[in-house]
């Protein structure tokens, strides 16, 4: 047994305690609740009371685990693999809070904070609700508390501590000295794409997304539990437009950092992981629409229950799509496996099996309505466009799933080599007949609308739609007909939104649906003209022959600059000025000239793309990108010149003999001038020391005129002890180095030789700039849509305040 | 036939193409020889990286042109051609993946993936992801 020097023990000892606390505490939350829901009225009460204990317990644990994690990677304890692996000295104080959920179990630890602050909610305000719902959420908090066990059970590794010592997580020779953590300085450090404010940002407002899909979920398994097939509703309905819209802003807070700070020249890419959170969020905007169909009509039940529970099964899906390294090589980032996969599977099994088991069960008794809906109504139309937005999530979810059909079947399936086509040809149809509906569902009255008086209410939008296409098409040159066709439904929804707006304005308070659906259709029309009319600047025009393998209208996208030398393109000059290190990273200064058609500057500005040369990750490159109200211009370095390979080449040219006749001489060479000012016995001190004692020292002295000042170069010429000596002097930063041959005396000649540096690496860097036009119309679409939300949250908030209050009374 | 029955063929019919269509869409993984028999399709070929020293990238030149040959999983070696600027520290990845189809001889990429040994986490691989960004000649197809 070794002792160890300088660990500190107790923070990982705490920190256990505060897991296990966890776990255990969870699961007597949840035995807790459940009994107290299947127990009689008189017995209930107390498990309930118990059940809150636990969970106050629990959340005691969580916290624990939060602040213990958060010290050990705060105070460099390196001794801990968790904070080796993910943080490092020189990260910024910003960024160890990025540290701290860049590790899976830093991320379940972030979903487990979210659920258990949700529960507090539930805890006090769902009344009769609280313990069939505290049951589910304590369920859940079992599952993730337990991926941060780390124990052994009968073999299999449950779960994955973040408090295992370094030396527990990996065996090395260096492990066997009792003083190792003397050697062990620094961390590994986070991973530099992660080193962005989004990502301090997106993953909490996205795991907040994730924890609020439980919410309704848990409604839905109480409902179907106490055969309360439809009060549930009410209750549920703040949370899922919360949840829709927390996970819907995580989505486009994780496209904003894609596009910030990722070079895939874009906001969206159909990565499996981007798609793994868009499913659920599609199809809780279903469950949003289908939830007001049956409180409005009583139709639509048995889809309600369908979409609430399958959207949190599908949170899991995605869970164990990204996290148990299936994907593999189908995502650029998703986790590697950490061992969980099984323990992941059983989890969303087990809530499958759940969900999936009650509906079936209890599915025979939903209530349903006698008749079909009319077709003017808008309680049809809003089940039709819940259709079509679960079509468009099973669409996404069959393309994503890939390498799943591959492990099941044990097929060799590659997802699609254009994956962006794939998903156009089935996702524009859909979206623009989701945007159709929008304005159709809106123009509609619950129950029956007289079809004279919707088709007469449609002219205007329609009207208004066509002409804004028309007016629109040319300037956004968007010509192929479905891309008009989505610009039309975009228009159509926004005008028919936007007079429903108007007609709404003296009840604002209602109107979260409309101004959620003008959101919608900004950003629909921001990806649409951005996407159609996204225009890579960076096109050589230089009219330099690439060889004729390559026909003159191939599209080449990046560009070489040479250092200082400016290169016009797509109506800007771009000059690369230089660059400038500040670790890790490594600026690239690319200065922009905005020229105007008769060649002179409009405006002008710089960018700072950089890169990390980073010796185990290759170029990593961060795009700089200035915002202009309009366009963005984006640019990102995709090379730079590897000056190691010019480290053999000779440092200097040969030496060329130059005689100066007489002081004042002038010589001039291709990057300076060489003035001779003179000859001196005097000389610097070091020269003085080499040549002391000797019969002769002359010096003699230059005077180097550089583009960056003067310097002074003394060679010296000397005897010593009969013989030659010539001390040469050089200048790194003139390129020279001269000796001094001879002097002769009579013609008052001196001769020097005289030797330039070979010019080094004619810097530059390779470059892509792409105008990214209106894409503020996307972002501005995001904070609209945000606002609606928050409106109808409001509003049903309130309601639910209401009708609380009615029952209370009755 | 209620309407609701209707609707639910569509959705099933809808449903069943997308599946076709993934299917139809899907590459798969596949080696050099598959890949020039069937020279329309476009395939992910896994490889590594052979004759290094025959690695062409002159930026200078052409900014947008990498060659190099890849030895696929048989042990087949190709030429691959990929329109965009070489990958940094390509020479340094463990195994390449590269999606296109066969031109000729000539496999052309548009789409590059390697993975190199990641010094974020021991037994992390890190995989990264190129975009061809020129198109070939359509003379030359």
């Amino acid at each position: 047994m070794i002792e160890y020097i300088g660990e500190n023990i107790w923070a990982g000892r705490l920190g256990h305690a505060a897991v296990i606390l966890s776990f255990v505490a969870s699961v007597l939350a949840f035995i807790s609740f459940a009994a107290s829901t299947f127990n009689k009225p008189e017995g209930s009460v107390s498990w309930k009371k118990l059940g809150r204990t636990s969970f106050w317990l629990h959340s005691v644990g969580v916290l624990s685990i939060i602040v213990v994690l958060f010290y050990i990677i705060y105070n460099h304890l390196y001794e801990y693999n968790y904070a080796w692996s993910h943080a490092s000295r020189a990260l910024p104080a910003k960024y160890i809070i990025s540290a701290f959920w860049e590790g899976q179990e830093g991320s379940f630890l972030l979903w487990t904070f979210w659920h258990m602050v949700i529960g507090w909610v539930l805890m006090y305000s769902t009344r009769q609700w609280e313990s069939p719902v505290m049951a589910v959420i304590s369920l859940a908090q079992v599952a993730l508390s337990s991926m941060l066990l780390g124990v052994y059970v009968l073999g299999y590794k449950v779960g994955s501590s973040p408090f295992i010592l370094l030396r527990e997580a990996m065996e090395a020779p260096i492990f066997s000295n009792p003083d190792y953590l003397s050697f062990i300085t620094d961390g590994n450090g986070l991973n530099p794409l992660l080193q962005n404010p989004w990502m301090v940002i997106h993953p909490p407002v996205l795991f907040l997304g994730f924890a609020s899909t439980i919410v309704p979920f848990a409604f839905a398994i109480a409902g179907l539990l106490k055969k309360e097939y439809s009060s549930w509703l009410t209750p549920a309905l703040p949370w899922t437009l919360f949840g829709v819209m927390i996970l819907g802003t995580g989505v486009i807070m994780g496209a904003a950092w894609a596009y910030e700070s990722l070079n895939f020249g874009g906001y969206w890419a159909w990565d499996p992981v981007e798609n793994a959170a868009l499913i659920p969020w599609l199809t809780m905007i279903g469950a949003i629409h289908v939830m007001h169909a049956y409180k409005k009509t009583g139709n639509s039940l048995p889809t309600t229950f369908i979409l609430v529970i399958i959207t949190f099964l599908l949170i899991l899906y995605a869970t164990f799509l990204t996290r148990s390294g299936i994907l593999g090589e189908s995502s650029v980032h998703s986790f590697t496996d950490l061992g969980m996969s099984g323990q992941l599977l059983v989890f969303l099994l087990a809530f499958v099996l759940l969900g999936g088991g009650l509906l079936i069960a209890r599915w025979r008794s939903l209530p349903r309505s006698p008749k079909d809906e009319g077709t003017y109504t808008r309680e049809f139309w809003l089940f039709m466009g819940t259709l079509i937005l679960s079509l468009s999530a099973f669409q996404i979810l069959v393309s994503t799933s890939i390498p799943v059909f591959n492990k099941i079947l044990g097929t060799n399936m590659a997802p699609p080599a254009d994956p962006i086509s794939h998903y156009n040809r089935w996702q524009l149809p859909m979206a623009i007949l989701i945007m159709s509906l929008t304005t159709i569902g809106q123009f509609l009255k619950y129950r029956k609308t007289a079809s004279k008086d919707f088709y007469r209410s449609l002219i205007l939008p329609i009207v208004l739609a066509i002409a804004l296409t028309i007016g629109t098409l040319i300037p956004l040159k968007i010509y192929a007909w479905p891309y008009v066709l989505l610009l039309f439904a975009s228009w159509f929804s926004l005008a028919g939104n936007g007079s429903m707006l108007v007609k709404q304005f003296s009840k604002i308070k209602n109107a979260g649906a409309s101004v959620a659906h003008i959101g919608f259709a900004l950003m629909m029309l921001g990806v649409l003209i951005s996407s159609a009319n996204k225009e890579v600047v960076s096109i050589n025009q230089s009219g330099v022959s690439y060889g004729e393998a390559f026909d003159a209208k191939a599209n080449f996208e990046n560009v070489l600059l040479w250092k200082n030398e400016g290169l016009e393109m797509n109506n800007y000059r771009v000059t690369y000025i230089g660059d400038s290190v500040a670790p890790p990273n490594h600026y690239y200064k690319v200065f922009y000239e905005k020229l105007n058609a008769e060649g002179e500057t409009e405006y002008d500005f710089m960018l700072y793309p950089n890169a990390q040369i980073n010796p185990k990750m290759g170029l990593i490159a961060n795009p700089d990108t200035k915002h202009f109200l309009l366009h963005d211009l984006y640019t990102h370095v995709t090379q730079v010149i590897d000056k190691d390979a010019y480290k053999d080449k000779p440092k200097w040219q040969e030496a060329k003999l130059v005689k100066f006749k007489g002081k004042g001489d002038t010589l001039m060479l291709s990057e300076n001038l060489l003035i001779l000012e003179g000859m001196s016995l005097q000389m610097t001190p070091e020269m003085a020391e080499k040549v002391a004692g000797a019969e002769v020292a002359v010096a003699g002295k230059i005077r180097v005129k550089t583009v960056n000042g003067d310097i002074q170069l003394e060679p010296v010429y000397a005897i010593q002890n009969g013989t030659e000596f010539r001390y040469d002097a050089t200048s790194e930063e003139a390129g020279l180095k001269i000796s001094l041959n001879k002097i002769d005396p009579k013609t008052e000649t001196v001769e020097f030789m005289i030797a330039e540096a070979n010019p080094g690496p004619k810097e530059y860097i390779i470059m892509k700039a792409i105008k990214f036009p209106f894409i503020n119309v996307l972002w501005i679409g995001t904070i609209i849509l945000v606002i609606g939300f928050t409106m109808s949250i409001m509003q049903r908030y309130f309601e639910a305040l209401r009708i609380e209050a009615r029952e209370k009374q009755t | 036939m209620k309407r609701t029955h209707i609707l639910l063929i569509v959705i099933i019919a809808v449903a069943i193409g997308v599946i076709i269509s993934t299917v139809g869409d899907s590459s798969s993984y596949e080696n050099f020889s598959i890949a020039a028999a069937n020279p329309e399709r476009e395939y992910h070929v896994v490889g590594t990286l052979a004759r290094v020293e025959d690695m062409h990238y002159d930026p200078e030149q052409n900014a947008n042109l990498f060659k190099f040959y890849l030895q696929d999983n048989n042990g087949e070696v190709s030429e691959v051609v990929f329109y965009g600027t070489k990958p940094q520290d390509f020479e340094r990845s463990e195994q390449v993946v590269i999606v296109g189809q066969m031109k000729g001889e000539q496999f052309t990429a548009q789409k590059i993936l390697t993975k190199c040994p990641s010094k974020y986490t021991e037994d992390e691989i890190q995989i990264d992801e190129y975009e061809a960004t020129g198109t070939a000649p359509i003379s030359e197809g």
